[in-house]
């Protein structure tokens, strides 16, 4: 029998094979903040299992939990059976919006990318004080959350690269548009050929960017694909980062803060550590770290959907840096550092960075 | 729901801690079992006060609650059956006090059990009764089913540990019960009464617990047997053998299988697999014990003993125990688990006998267990589409309560009774135990809206 | 007062940006507007940066997020920031709840207070200057 939705159709049998142990709430962020059964990955998959079995349809009353997901994988990596329910999510994220039931900041964002060049509809840029589309060996490309909403961080990163004398240009980029496959429609092409065009009119043989999404969707997303084509390498920051000698050092207590974007989804955790521990001889762990690092909560488009909820999960996340005591929490990732700073308490006296950032400021003398 | 009623929970709650969304209500239908029913509302209380209004308000209009942890259970015991107000514990989080020099801490329901083991490890103090599902579940929730873990071969259960409670009656007055003292005998003892009553008598809103000191050596090691009847005595003769391991722990072929389906653990396709852990204050002490068990487990013609020398390689022998909740629906979409537990002396006959039944309606059964006090965990497969199916997976289940009843067992060591044994209550108790367990029930909740319709106690 | 269907009281000192000066003497109070707040929508995060910090007229010293807007504080006079509205950090939907009294936001100690006169007080300013901004800002 044909499948109603396609999620029923692609992931039907994964559904179903959630044996609802419920042990995905030890790790999910949204139910650790929450305390709410229908916000974990189990409580997810028994809404879609009565979907399936025609006790209820999708509809405008699955949003809360449908779309209050920020897509971290922690479920998946912690799932006795194996149920990827990031990716059964983005599908039914899909079907909903095929029937009209979005919520309506991700509706919103989906418009705004049509007629602005970045999720915030902001209209003026952060000049950065340098020049854009020169010529160059790397474009550094910033993302949307670096350009409008953590612009220090952006400049500290960008005089970094000075101070390493990286031939390097900024474009008039435009939102990757990565996130609109989160949220149940896809990247948007305009944008995509904007970037793409100026890209490779810069003559840059490799991107940098300092958003691991960004870094993800340049790197695995078909409408991106002629960059691969082209032999442009893309890379994230830490990667280009990674070996580097900075001849700086801070004996602050530092600790290291996985984007989920980084981590779990690239698997990247080494990298930034071999950075970070070069630089800060006093390196700590949090509790949970690598596969097992907790989601700071901003991700899957929850921190414009659901910001109360969003900084809620931050502020757990920060309980883990007060517990090891840290003065410093690095990450690599506007995202995550804007979402968590946001959270940071006052009584709380310890300072988040990106990792470029913070060396930047220790070159500096500042921090 | 009669609208009265739903603005009257507001009011104690107020609207965020009150729903009455279809997500919530979906999501509260369920446990871990294969039962299901809507709730018509959930609030989460956030301290007793709370809780005694609204039981308070639920026993004037009749109004069943079933009060939910983790929602964990794997025998429905959380499913509110007959619609009415779940009673989400979870924001009750919070360990109010932690005593070492009193040996005891004192916690809301709400916690879960590994933030409370975090909390003592600074100390050097554990909770010992260790439930598999101690990453999710709550303190509230061990209680309520009295629950038992993979520690129990030496240090017992969750009813072990508590000292006393605070417990919310139907009416809505709160009863104190217990001691901090280690010791207390003064009056009846209300405490164990409450203990794996599944929420049938009274929702608890505090506990005191008692804690253990932390012994830091452990020894552990694995053996494979080509004989299941010979697993179950080396298992039955390491029990009586002087010594006491804190984890007896057993897979059968079937669970053997699974594994080497589902993992690149490669384990030799034997009969079953033993792991046996003991620990002391000292290292001599755990060495001594773990030389006895691999004593015994030679004289039952054990081979490939596996014995770890490091945490990492103790880990690397859990693997494969550990690893096997995530390998089970690779086999099979669904499975029932249960936890008939028998006398140690019968192991032999009950494992032998549940081959048997597995044989007699064609359903695979994969059987492991915490089989050091008893305690089988038969996991019987199954597809779920075919009718005829499910009724022979039926017949296999109701077998097994049977067998295990009938070697003088019970129906269930650690799981509770909840909705997946409330029909063979009768078997297990007389008559007079069942009559005289529905008058307490009558007596603590004469309305009967506490956790309604579970252990087979309706008349 | 209401003016043009806003809440803005007729005691206030009010700066460009929509925040308003209340005078307590030796302080002032500091805040943001009604129309702002509305057309904000529900505010997520309030900086409140560490007491002590020299303020100067016209510069910013703070941002403050809703779900979908990112807005900059500026000084509306010289000065020194001498309080901050704790309450904001975990309750920062008091802004919308109550702009003029719970949902204060900094307390300034002023270098001069004459500077309140290049602020915008009578209802004739106020009232230009909302029907400029309602042109701007607020779709139909």
């Amino acid at each position: 029998m044909e499948a109603k939705y396609n999620f029923a159709d692609r992931f039907g049998d994964q559904v179903l094979r959630c044996s609802k142990c419920g042990l995905c709430q030890a790790v999910c962020p949204v139910f650790g903040a929450m305390l709410r059964p229908s916000y974990s990955a189990r409580g997810k998959m028994l809404i879609l299992k009565e979907v399936m079995d025609g006790t209820i349809e999708l509809s405008d009353e699955l949003i809360e939990t449908l779309f209050q997901c920020t897509i971290c994988k922690s479920c998946f990596e912690n799932c006795p059976s194996g149920v990827d329910v990031p990716e059964i999510i983005r599908q039914t994220r899909r079907d909903m919006v095929q029937i009209g039931s979005c919520h309506p900041a991700f509706e919103g964002m989906n418009e705004v990318l049509k007629n602005h060049t970045n999720i915030y509809a902001e209209d003026e840029p952060e000049d950065f004080e340098r020049e854009r589309n020169k010529k160059a060996k790397y474009v550094y490309f910033i993302g949307c959350v670096g350009s409008y909403r953590e612009d220090e961080a952006t400049m500290s990163t960008l005089d970094l690269l000075d101070r390493l004398k990286v031939d390097y240009t900024l474009i008039d980029e435009v939102c990757c548009s990565g996130v609109l496959e989160d949220l149940g429609y896809q990247i948007n092409e305009r944008l995509a050929r904007k970037n793409i065009d100026l890209i490779l009119a810069t003559g840059a043989k490799a991107v940098i960017t300092g958003c691991p999404y960004c870094s993800r969707t340049f790197n695995s997303k078909p409408q991106y694909a002629e960059l691969n084509d082209k032999g442009i390498k893309i890379i994230h920051v830490t990667q280009f980062l990674k070996g580097m000698d900075f001849g700086v050092k801070t004996d602050k207590l530092v600790t290291y803060h996985d984007p989920c974007d980084l981590g779990r989804h690239c698997g990247i955790y080494e990298e930034p550590r071999e950075i970070v521990r070069k630089i800060a001889p006093r390196f700590v762990e949090l509790r949970h770290n690598r596969v097992d690092a907790l989601c700071c909560g901003a991700g899957g488009g929850v921190r414009g959907a659901y910001p109360k909820n969003s900084i809620a999960m931050a502020r757990r996340r920060l309980q883990e840096v007060e517990e090891v005591g840290a003065d410093v929490v690095l990450t690599e990732c506007n995202s995550c550092v804007h979402n968590l700073s946001n959270a940071k308490l006052r009584k709380q006296k310890f300072r988040i960075y990106n990792i470029s950032q913070f060396i930047n400021e220790l070159m500096e003398g500042t921090e | 729901m009669d609208e009265t009623v739903k603005k009257a929970l507001l009011d104690i709650v107020r609207e965020e801690n009150f729903s009455d969304s279809l997500i919530d209500l979906i999501s509260d239908s369920y446990d871990a079992s294969e039962h299901k029913h809507r709730p018509d509302v959930a609030v989460w209380p956030q301290n007793t006060e709370q809780v005694s209004a609204i039981l308070k308000l639920a026993n004037e209009y009749k109004v069943p609650v079933t009060p939910r942890g983790a929602g964990t259970s794997l025998s429905g015991t959380t499913v509110p059956v007959q619609g009415g107000i779940v009673l989400d514990m979870l924001r009750m989080d919070k360990i109010l006090e932690i005593r070492v020099e009193d040996r005891l801490v004192v916690v809301e329901p709400g916690v879960v059990y590994d933030q409370l083991e975090k909390a003592l490890d600074s100390y050097g103090f554990f909770f010992p009764p260790d439930p598999a599902s101690g990453v999710v579940s709550t303190l509230g929730g061990n209680v309520a089913v009295n629950a038992g873990g993979l520690k129990g071969v030496k240090y017992g259960t969750t009813k072990d540990y508590v000292l006393g409670l605070e417990v919310v009656l139907a009416n809505g007055s709160v009863l104190r019960t217990g001691s901090r003292c280690m010791k207390c005998v003064s009056g009846y003892d209300l405490t164990k009464l409450f203990v794996g009553s599944e929420g049938t008598l009274g929702v608890i809103t505090e506990i005191t617990l008692k804690v253990n000191p932390k012994p830091p050596a452990i020894a552990t090691c694995t053996a494979y047997f080509d004989d299941m009847a010979d697993a179950g005595s080396a298992i039955s003769e390491t029990m009586r053998s002087g010594i006491l391991p804190r984890t007896l722990e057993f897979l059968d072929d079937q669970c053997i299988v699974a594994l080497n389906q589902g993992t690149d653990l490669n384990l030799p396709e034997v009969a079953a697999m033993v792991l046996a852990e003991t620990d002391g204050f000292t290292q001599e002490g755990a060495d001594y014990e773990m030389d006895k068990v691999i004593e015994v487990f030679e004289r039952n013609n054990a081979r490939g003993i596996t014995r770890a020398y490091s945490p990492e390689e103790a880990e690397h022998l859990w693997t494969a125990r550990k690893s096997f909740g995530g390998v089970i629906t690779r086999l099979k979409n669904n499975f029932i688990v249960d936890d008939t537990t028998v006398p140690i002396s019968k192991l032999p006959e009950m494992l032998t006998g549940v081959k048997a039944i597995s044989k007699r309606y064609n359903v695979p059964i994969a059987t492991m267990g915490h089989l050091g006090d008893g305690n089988l965990h038969p996991n019987i497969l199954y597809d779920g589409i075919d009718p005829e199916e499910i009724a022979r997976v039926r017949k296999a289940t109701a077998d097994i309560f049977k067998l295990g009843l009938e070697l003088g067992g019970t129906l269930t060591g650690e799981h509770g009774i909840g909705l997946a044994k409330a029909e063979f209550m009768p078997l297990e108790h007389d008559e007079v135990a069942m009559e005289v367990m529905r008058s307490i029930k009558r007596l603590f909740d004469p309305n009967n809206i506490l956790n309604p319709g579970k252990m087979g106690l309706e008349v | 007062m209401e003016i043009r269907g806003y809440n803005m009281p007729e005691d206030l000192y009010y700066e460009q940006n929509h925040f308003w000066v209340r005078d307590e003497g030796d302080v002032l109070v500091m805040g943001m507007d009604d129309f702002a707040q509305i057309l904000a929508g529900e505010i997520v995060y309030v900086q409140l940066p560490e007491e002590g910090k020299i303020l100067k007229a016209g510069k910013r010293f703070a941002k403050m997020e809703s779900g979908k807007w990112l807005g900059k504080v500026y000084a509306p006079v010289n000065g020194e920031l001498v309080a901050v509205n704790e309450e904001l950090e975990t309750n920062p939907g008091l802004i919308n709840d109550d702009c003029y009294g719970k949902g204060w936001m900094y307390k300034i100690k002023p270098e001069d207070k004459g500077e309140l006169d290049n602020l915008m007080h009578t209802h004739e300013e106020l009232d230009t200057w909302l029907a400029e901004d309602i042109e701007k800002y607020v779709k139909e």
